[in-house]
Order: structure tokens, then sequence, then C-alpha cells
């Protein structure tokens, strides 16, 4: 019986070697292969443009979509390396170094985190994402307290305004309240909508599609008074306008790192501990980040995130200046040589990197369609597939079509000013091009209020 | 105290590194932020203001040197539209 076995073992080492042979091959065709596909962009190099989904660009866009996602800062990448090579260690290991570095890396980005918002390190639980934040948040606050009724506005992410519509179908109640037309919250609304059993109130520092800031101590104040938790979802807040926890008196609060130059797949949630806050965990197992997120910790991505909040409180006065220079060169250059540009949401309550503008007379598909070699969106990355206006700007209270026009400029640290005049001239001649084309823009020259007119129905 | 010729060589090397930058916006980037930086710096009198300052920039420098060999070896094969002449 052994010595059958020792023969197969033998025949299968003899005939290795065909196998080898014939795994060689394999690579060479696989080399063979790469070298083409070298040799292809090679040639698009060449001519200079790229080809992707049936669209002709001559080179990378410039990048003006700052609210979707920002670069990774190269000091982030830099602090984030050796965490994705040598130091790889699960950091809930406690019985040897590699656990015991990755544990110490996690936790000065969790005071780098904390520093940011002017909150306690012990405050700060890292999640996959400000999504999962706002989901734990809203979910966790209302299950851990027996209060049936949440209030939200209208302009909220898709994420807060779902998980309030899960919580309805529990059996919860939710008041959407509505906004002002410049996009703030009316806080006499607010306190008229109140009730005894209000559980908790959930309100976005600054919009991720509008940019418009809301009147966060205010709102804080109210809460306080009323004894109600107060969730902010500050994932485009955090390193762009000061954040104060204490200021603004929030009890749960969301962030995210891909907004602040850091990596994808890595937030955090603040929970007050005086007076302490409890929630519900949305995800059971180890019991890591007590028991509130359990799942083992992403080292390089909090390191990348600690990093990213480290940078954004040193570099927060100096980006500013620059960003709000940029933003009125754009709006200048704009309103300069075009009619009929409109700025969403107020323009004193704003995040200066976020530029939200409607053009009438022109149809928005076929504007981004024709700024191909700008890379904006008309509003979140997660509706922009849908042909729908923003519920943003229709909670705004702006019309059908000044909604379906809406291009939102975002503009960060690594935007120049060259960029931003090369958006100007490549909008401006999109927007002449299709006006010339509408019959609607000749209509308004020649002096016709186009409200006014009935179209006829067949 | 670093020396001015000690401080200008810095800043130089920044700005010779940062240029090797393949990336359009970070290169843009780090010649903006070198230049203000040294800008802001200027009036330090102060010894021990002048070594942070000095040793500040020594750091971001090495930042620089290392990050830069990953962004050559995945620098992307199309160039950015500011980089080519508009038709």
């Amino acid at each position: 019986m052994a010595s059958k076995v020792i023969s197969t073992t033998i025949r299968r080492a003899l005939t290795k070697p065909h196998g080898a042979v014939s795994r060689r091959h394999h690579l060479s065709t696989a080399a063979a292969a790469a070298t083409t596909s070298t040799a292809t962009a090679v040639d698009s190099y060449a001519d200079e443009s790229i080809m992707m989904k049936g669209v002709r660009i001559s080179g990378r866009p410039l990048y003006l979509d700052m609210q979707a996602t920002t670069p990774v800062d190269p000091r982030v990448y830099d602090a984030m390396a050796p965490y994705l090579l040598q130091n790889y260690g699960n950091p809930h290991s406690r019985t040897h170094l590699y656990g015991w570095e990755a544990e110490n890396a996690i936790e000065i980005a969790r005071i780098q985190v904390a520093k940011l918002i002017g909150a306690s390190p012990k405050e700060i639980i890292f999640m996959s994402g400000a999504t999962e934040a706002n989901n734990h948040a809203v979910k966790g606050v209302m299950h851990f307290y027996k209060k049936k009724h949440v209030i939200t506005t209208q302009t909220e992410h898709k994420c807060v305004l779902d998980s309030c519509r899960h919580l309805q179908q529990e059996g919860f109640e939710i008041t959407y309240l509505p906004v002002k037309t410049d996009g703030l919250v009316d806080l006499d609304m607010l306190r008229e909508a109140i009730r005894p059993d209000t559980g908790l109130v959930s309100i976005m520092a600054v919009n991720n599609e509008i940019g418009v800031v809301q009147p966060m101590e205010e709102i804080g104040r109210i809460c306080k008074e009323h004894k109600i938790p107060f969730h902010t979802d500050a994932a485009q807040a955090i390193g762009k306008i000061p954040v104060d926890v204490d200021k603004w008196n929030v009890s749960v609060m969301s962030m995210s790192a891909h907004k602040i130059y850091g990596p994808k797949g890595v937030g955090a949630l603040y929970e007050r501990r005086r007076p302490k806050i409890r929630l519900e965990p949305l995800i059971n197992g180890g019991g890591q980040e007590r028991g509130q997120r359990s799942g083992t910790l992403p080292t390089h991505q909090i390191v990348g995130f600690g990093a990213a909040c480290d940078i954004a409180m040193k570099e927060m006065e100096y980006d500013e200046k620059w960003i709000k220079g940029l933003q009125e060169r754009l709006l200048n250059g704009i309103r300069e040589k075009l009619d009929g540009v409109v700025v969403n949401g107020s323009m004193e309550s704003r995040y200066a990197g976020n530029l939200n503008l409607s053009f009438a007379y022109v149809e928005g598909e076929s504007l981004l369609m024709g700024l191909k070699e700008v890379a904006v969106s008309s509003g979140s990355a997660c509706t922009s597939a849908s042909l729908e206006p923003s519920y943003v700007l229709r909670a705004l209270g702006v019309d059908e079509d000044m909604a379906h026009t809406s291009i939102r400029f975002g503009i960060g640290r690594f935007t120049t000013e060259e960029e931003i005049d090369r958006a100007i001239e490549l909008t401006v001649k999109q927007v002449e091009k299709l006006r010339e084309m509408s019959p609607l823009y000749e209509m308004v020259k020649e002096g016709i209020d186009i409200k006014n007119i009935q179209w006829s129905q067949h | 105290m670093a020396s001015r010729i000690q401080v200008l060589s810095l800043c130089r090397a920044l700005l010779r590194a940062g240029r090797k930058f393949p990336d359009y916006n970070i290169r843009a980037y780090t010649k903006r932020r070198t230049l203000d930086g040294f800008r802001m710096n200027k009036n330090l009198t102060d010894p021990s203001k002048v070594n942070e300052a000095y040793a500040e920039a020594k750091t971001q420098l090495e930042v620089v040197e290392r990050v830069l060999m990953s962004y050559l070896a995945y620098a992307p094969k199309t160039k950015n539209i500011m980089e080519i002449k508009l038709h």
C-alpha cells in the first residue's frame, strides 16, 4: 500500500515538468496580452484622447466634483503606506507586537479625529463611512429610547431619509421639515414640530448638493431646551468649516474620511458621553469599539482618516482662503459672460467649496454631456443616475426647468486658478451653444414671458 | 538656527522635487503650498521658531520624496486636460 502511494507521488513528480512548461506557456501569453494592451494605451496616448462609455475625451477631465469625493492627499497616503506594508497586525490582537503597533496607530488617529471636532477620543466610534454612521445614529437612538417621533428635513442625504423611511415601516412617526427658499431650516417650524414623544432631531450641517450651512448652534440650543438628542450629518462639514460638538450641542455626529482628502471606506460616529447618549448597535459580533461597532478595524484606513483630520485642522484657514477666492472667480467669470444664471441655496450661509448653479433655457443632461472635459455632476452622486431633478432643489421650491439644469461645481484644496478659468470657458461655450439651438431662449430674447405661455395639449 | 542659505536651499529642494509629480493638481499644489509656506514664515526671528519651521519643511520634503516614487510608478497613461492645449 505504502509503495503504491510512493510510486504515484513519483509519477506525479515526473509528469510535473510538462505542467510547468504549459504554465510557462500560459504566462507568456499573459505577458503578450499585457504588451498589446499597453501598446493600445500608448496609441491612445499618442493622439491624446481616451475612449470610454462611447465618449471621446482628449485628456483626463479637470476635477470639480469635490462633494462626491476628494483626491487622497499625498501626506495621507504617506501616513497610510506602512500599514499596508509591514505593519499589518490586527489591532485587536493583544498577545504580540503586530497587534500593539496597530492599536497604537488607531488610538493616535482617534485623538486626531477627536481634536478636529473638539471631542474626547473616547467619544469616537470608527465605522465604514458616513452612510453607516447615519444609519447607526438614526436607528440606534430610536431603537434604544422608547420614543416614537423623529424630526428631520426634506433636504437630508438619502441615507438619513431612507433610515427614517425604514423606521416609519416599524411604526415610528417622522416629520420631514420643509426648508426656506435659501435651503435653511425655519427655526420656528422646528420648535412647532417638537412633540413630547420626539426622540431625535436629525439635521445635516453642510448640505452635499447645495452647500448651505444650517444654523447649528441655534438648532442645538432648541434641542437642549427640550432635552432631545440632536444628530447631525457632518460628512461635508468637518475639516472645512470649524466644528465644535459642544458649541453645536450635538449628541451624535456622522463623519467621513473621503470628503477631507482621506481614503474611502472609513468614517466615524461621535457619541456624546456627558450627558451619555446610548445607541443600539447595528452590527453585532466581537464587541470591538465598546460593542458599538463589531468587526476588525481597518488600521490603514483609520490611520489615513486621522492624518486627513490632522492636516485639515492645520490647513483649514489656508484652504478656506484659497477656495473662497476660487469660488468668487468662478461665479464672477460665469456671470460676466452669461445671463440667466441662478445660485441655488443661500449665498451667505454657505461652504465656499460648493457652487450649485442653474442655467436658464438649457437642458441639464445635454449640458453635462457637452461638458465631458469637466468632471462635475448635477447633484448627488448617489442620485445622478436618474433623470429626475434633484429632490433637494425641489424642496427649495426651484422651478422644474431650473432644477433640471443645475450643475454642482465642487472646489477643493488641489483646484487651481487655471482650472477654474478653463471650466468657465467650457461652460460658457456649451451653454451658449445650447441656447443658440433653443427656441425658448429665442422667445425670451424677443421679450415673451415663457411662464405665461399656454402650451397646447394634444 | 538654520541659516538663510540653508532655508533657501530647502525651499528650492522642495520646489524641485514637487515639479516631478506627474499629477497636475498635486504638482500645482506643492508649488503653491511651498512658496506660501516659506513666505508666511519669512519674518520669523525667534531662533526656536525658525528651527521649528525648518524642521517642519524638512519633514515635508521627506514626504514628497517618498510619495513621489509611488506617483511616478503609477502615473496615468493619459495627460490631464490642463496639460493639453485647447483646440
